[in-house]
């Protein structure tokens, strides 16, 4: 039961960007398309769901006063290598990806969950944690980018789904239109988890 | 005083193994993804001159110092593509300057002197905006302008032979993508020596 709570947290208790509003930067950049949004979700899981298991790992023989700066060489070591690999094996993947991973290193989230989670959980429990605080991020990175592509652009994953009369509203996709549908999104998912409390 | 080289040494010791970690990872693969990016590389210059057989870069004092005339500022790399041996025409990388920085364009010029095709890579452009320089319908325009009357670039309305339709809300990008299309095209002329 344990697990599942450490799982469920994440996605909408605690959601990263919508509650405990972390990862603002990589939020505002990316969600001016569905498909840059999802990339990014699925990219940073995979790191997070990483980086937690390995923290949580180390967190014995990790002193205390030096933990921060460990925490980040591991992270960005874990981030380099994996962008490498990918690189090298999946070019496809790298195409597709490649330009949210070095991103990922500057994402708080992940530093965040090592700090706050990982390094006093055991190594099951943090991945449960990483899962689903990995989940959260990608699901308000699909509601915001679905919210700006469909409004700024007019389109759903590079599809066009207005007619050609359409006249998308540009702002939207532009950086102002990011921090108003970044507060818009915050304050319904506030209402709307206002009545269960 | 034997807190601070206590956890010095831890911390040196986590840097020795990530670097360690690094090196061996980079060693496994530094190879593969130079072959990949040719690949890649590769693709490009084929995207612009289909027929080509193989690409051969220019190199050499000749070449260097053609390119550093500021009419070829934005000019990268130059390839004469060859069938059986004979010139069919050049594949020119260009990075214009646009909005959000220079813009990777690959231009195929074959040996009339016509654009063969454009391929808008790499870019920081404005999403939505000077992004969609990237979509085909926006290349396609270049297709067929020539070395001797070059590309120019209108707001709106319909293009006359040697111009293209600006991106809507992206005049500056659509000027850069035409500045490589022009220098490039200038080039692949100066260099048939027509």
């Amino acid at each position: 039961m344990k697990l599942w709570n450490d799982f469920t947290n994440g996605i909408i208790k605690e959601n990263p960007t919508l509650r405990l509003v972390l990862g603002t930067c990589p939020t505002l950049a990316v969600t001016t398309a569905v498909f840059n949004g999802i990339g990014m979700g699925i990219a940073a899981t995979a790191v997070l769901i990483g980086s937690n298991l390995i923290i949580s790992m180390i967190n014995k023989i990790v002193p205390n006063e030096v933990r921060i700066p460990i925490y980040v060489v591991v992270i960005a070591t874990f981030v380099t290598a994996v962008q490498m690999l990918i690189k090298a094996y999946s070019p496809a993947l790298d195409s597709a990806l490649g330009i949210f991973i070095p991103l990922i290193v500057v994402n708080c989230i992940i530093l965040a969950r090592a700090e706050s989670f990982a390094s006093k959980n055991p190594p099951l429990n943090s991945i449960m944690d990483g899962l689903g605080m990995g989940i959260g991020f990608t699901l308000a990175l699909l509601i915001m980018s679905s919210i700006r592509e469909i409004l700024g652009a007019g389109t759903f994953l590079g599809r066009p789904i207005f007619g050609a009369g359409f006249e998308p509203a540009l702002i939207l996709i532009l950086p102002p239109g990011g921090f108003l549908i970044f507060g818009l999104t915050i304050a319904l998912v506030n209402k709307l988890t206002e009545k269960k409390a | 005083m034997r807190d601070y080289v206590r956890l010095t040494g831890v911390l040196l010791a986590v840097c020795v193994v990530a670097a360690a970690l690094l090196g061996a990872t980079n060693y496994i693969t530094v190879d593969k993804i130079a072959e990949q990016a040719a690949l890649a590389n590769d693709q490009a210059r084929r995207s612009v001159l289909s027929q080509a057989q193989e690409f051969t870069m220019l190199e050499g004092q000749e070449i260097n110092e053609l390119l550093a005339k500021t009419d070829y500022d934005s000019v990268r790399e130059v390839y004469e593509a060859k069938v059986d041996g004979n010139i069919i025409g050049y594949a020119i990388k260009t990075s214009p300057k646009g909005y959000g920085g220079e813009i990777e364009v690959m231009v195929g010029v074959d040996m009339e002197g016509k654009v063969t095709r454009i391929n808008v890579g790499n870019n920081n452009e404005t999403p939505g905006l000077g992004q969609n320089a990237t979509k085909p319908e926006f290349q396609a325009q270049f297709t067929s302008k020539n070395w001797n009357e070059g590309v120019s670039v209108i707001k709106s309305g319909t293009p006359k032979d040697n111009e293209i339709v600006a991106i809507a809300g992206a005049t500056i990008t659509s000027n850069a993508v035409a500045k490589g299309v022009n220098q490039a095209l200038n080039l692949a002329k100066e260099l048939s020596g027509n």
